[in-house]
């Protein structure tokens, strides 16, 4: 059993709204000089869901599974929607058709036009096809602070109570152990660099080399990999010997340095949690999400 | 000889203003510690193209000599400033005490700041606020027989002082360090266009400075950045080959570091690199 201060989380209420898709309003150029829509990112997607494919959708780019939506007001408000919300966290519809109706985070996607952000959010599919663009949404967040007693060299970064007591965390020689569907080298990690902090967006892995698509073309949404010698402590970059575990919230991109958005959900300098290859290490089994 | 299409290119006026330091407050570095970071914007007395990248006191992203930014649209970024001028570019002073200043546009910092070297007596006289106008010349420049070869916010002046070589049908140009992919930080991905943004050699891993020998980078020195494709915005593609000029210093921030404007990039293979001691654009023109 691995020790938490779990009983010490607040739990607040945090309201956002659902989105449009974010769009550019001119074609998108991709890696190679082609012109593309980019469709995908976020909004509604009626048949996009956790455990479905990262490639191959037609003229997708970055498709986020289900429903996306955004904290409004001011930078305060929004900021709280999008820092304190945590992936397994639950998510009520406040307002609309489908008022009262329960769903649970499942990633989060920056980086998009406008200075958007989107809380990736699974619902159930006769849900779904009540939700309208403008619900308000409201997250019961709890996970920030979330810290390991016995592994202080280990940060959690947004991830929930909900999470943590079902993706098979474990202990081994000292270390924390934590399953993943993948260990993604450090070549292949992009846009996200640099940016901060931490608990907000997100890592994109580059799918334009053909050998990183090669690598990568299995992966499914919810997957949660490893992100090998990076470091998601206090901003994102490159440390040797570094991890950063994550959650697969988006699909693969054209876009250059772009691709598969991974939201951290655990990090450590020097390999105090290590990563431990498993199939199906994926957030729609461990949620028990079904088809939505 | 290398042919290209340089009688064919325009030369259009832009424009800019000398802009305040930036400062937000303190900001977190990636060790968790504050700073109150200290080179961004503003005019910089004591630090110009040539200098080192590191070791500067509170110094962050130093940008070295005066800032500038485009005013015509609310984003920096969107100005024509900041996609049409290029590295050589000659700059002038417009107005206020050091109008008829002449100088070279030294590269742009994505965030928001367009460079710019003037001589130090015309930097004692400049006002924040001043005009400052470059002659932009240098989008549109290709390489006639090297048609693979991306050329981003180079100018012929550039072009002619890298010092480029021919050999076996590919192009080897003199830089002073090799930086693998994984290095490269901030302003990936950021974007389809590559114009108007830098990226960053990550100096937040304390080993990868001293293993790669970073701290002897300086202002305006040329690089080669393996496995990297800057012809359609900036990312990872194993086998490319991207030559930039360093265009501000060192961070303490994750993920950040000196930032580089890339001005040749392919994947095809036909740009190669040797290592030298010095190539530096305050070398090529004598900045000062």
């Amino acid at each position: 059993m691995v020790k938490t201060n779990k009983d010490r989380l607040l739990e607040i209420a945090v309201v956002g709204e659902v989105v449009h898709s974010a769009v550019e309003p001119l074609y998108v150029t991709g890696w190679d000089g082609a012109p593309t829509l980019g469709l995908g990112r976020g909004g509604i997607i009626y048949n996009v869901k956790p455990g479905d494919p990262c490639f191959g959708w037609a003229w997708g780019d970055k498709v986020e599974p289900g429903v996306s939506a955004d904290g409004t007001g001011n930078d305060g408000q929004k900021g709280s929607f999008r820092n304190f919300s945590c992936v397994g966290n639950q998510v009520k519809i406040m307002k609309g058709e489908a008022k009262g109706e329960a769903g649970v985070v499942v990633g989060k996607v920056g980086y998009l036009p406008g200075g958007a952000h989107h809380l990736v959010l699974h619902f159930k599919k006769e849900t779904l096809e009540k939700v309208a663009i403008g619900d308000k949404v409201q997250v019961r967040s709890v996970g920030v602070g979330l810290e390991f007693p016995e592994h202080s060299g280990v940060r959690a970064v947004g991830l929930s109570p909900q999470l943590l007591d079902v993706m098979g965390l474990n202990e081994k020689g000292g270390k924390l152990t934590v399953p993943v569907a993948k260990v993604i080298p450090p070549e292949y990690v992009g846009q996200g660099s640099g940016g901060a902090p931490a608990e907000s967006s997100n890592w994109d892995v580059m799918t334009q080399s053909p050998d990183a698509v090669e690598f990568l073309k299995e992966l499914r949404l919810g997957d949660i990999v490893c992100l090998k010698d990076i470091l998601t402590a206090w901003g994102r970059g490159y440390y040797e010997g570094a991890y950063t575990m994550g959650v697969v919230s988006c699909g693969a991109s054209v876009r250059m340095g772009q691709g598969l958005g991974v939201t951290t959900i655990l990090t450590c300098r020097e390999g105090e949690a290590i990563p431990v290859l498993k199939r199906g290490a994926n957030i729609a089994e461990y949620l028990k999400l079904g088809g939505g | 000889m290398l042919r290209d299409n340089r009688e064919r290119l325009l030369m259009v006026a832009v424009q800019g203003e000398v802009v305040p330091p930036s400062t937000g407050g303190y900001r977190t570095q990636w060790d968790g510690h504050p700073k109150l970071a200290l080179g961004m914007g503003g005019i910089k007395y004591n630090l110009k193209i040539g200098d080192s990248c590191f070791g500067w006191a509170s110094g962050d992203h130093v940008e070295p000599g005066v800032t500038i930014r485009g005013k015509e649209k609310e984003n920096p970024s969107d100005c024509a400033l900041a996609h049409l001028a290029c590295i050589g570019n000659e700059a002038a002073v417009v107005d206020g005490e050091a109008k008829g200043a002449r100088g070279v546009f030294t590269g742009r910092h994505a965030g928001a700041d367009d460079l710019v070297w003037l001589p130090a007596e015309a930097i004692e006289k400049l006002s924040i606020g001043d005009k400052v106008q470059v002659k932009s010349l240098g989008v549109g420049l290709k390489l006639l027989d090297y048609p693979d070869v991306r050329v981003n916010k180079c100018s012929p002046r550039l072009l002619d002082s890298l010092g480029i070589k021919e050999k076996e049908g590919r192009l080897v140009v003199p830089v002073v360090k090799e930086v693998p992919s994984f290095l490269m930080g901030s302003g990936i991905g950021f974007g389809t266009m590559t114009e108007p943004v830098d990226y960053d050699i990550q100096t937040t891993d304390p080993k990868a400075v001293k293993k790669y020998e970073l701290e002897s980078l300086r202002l305006g020195d040329i690089v080669c950045l393996k496995d990297q494709l800057c012809v359609n915005g900036r990312g990872y593609y194993k086998g490319a080959f991207t030559v930039g000029v360093i265009i501000h210093g060192s961070s303490d921030f994750s993920g950040h570091g000196p930032g580089v404007n890339p001005v040749l990039s392919t994947k095809d293979g036909r740009l190669g690199v040797e290592l030298v001691k010095r190539a530096n654009i305050a070398d090529f023109w004598g900045l000062k």
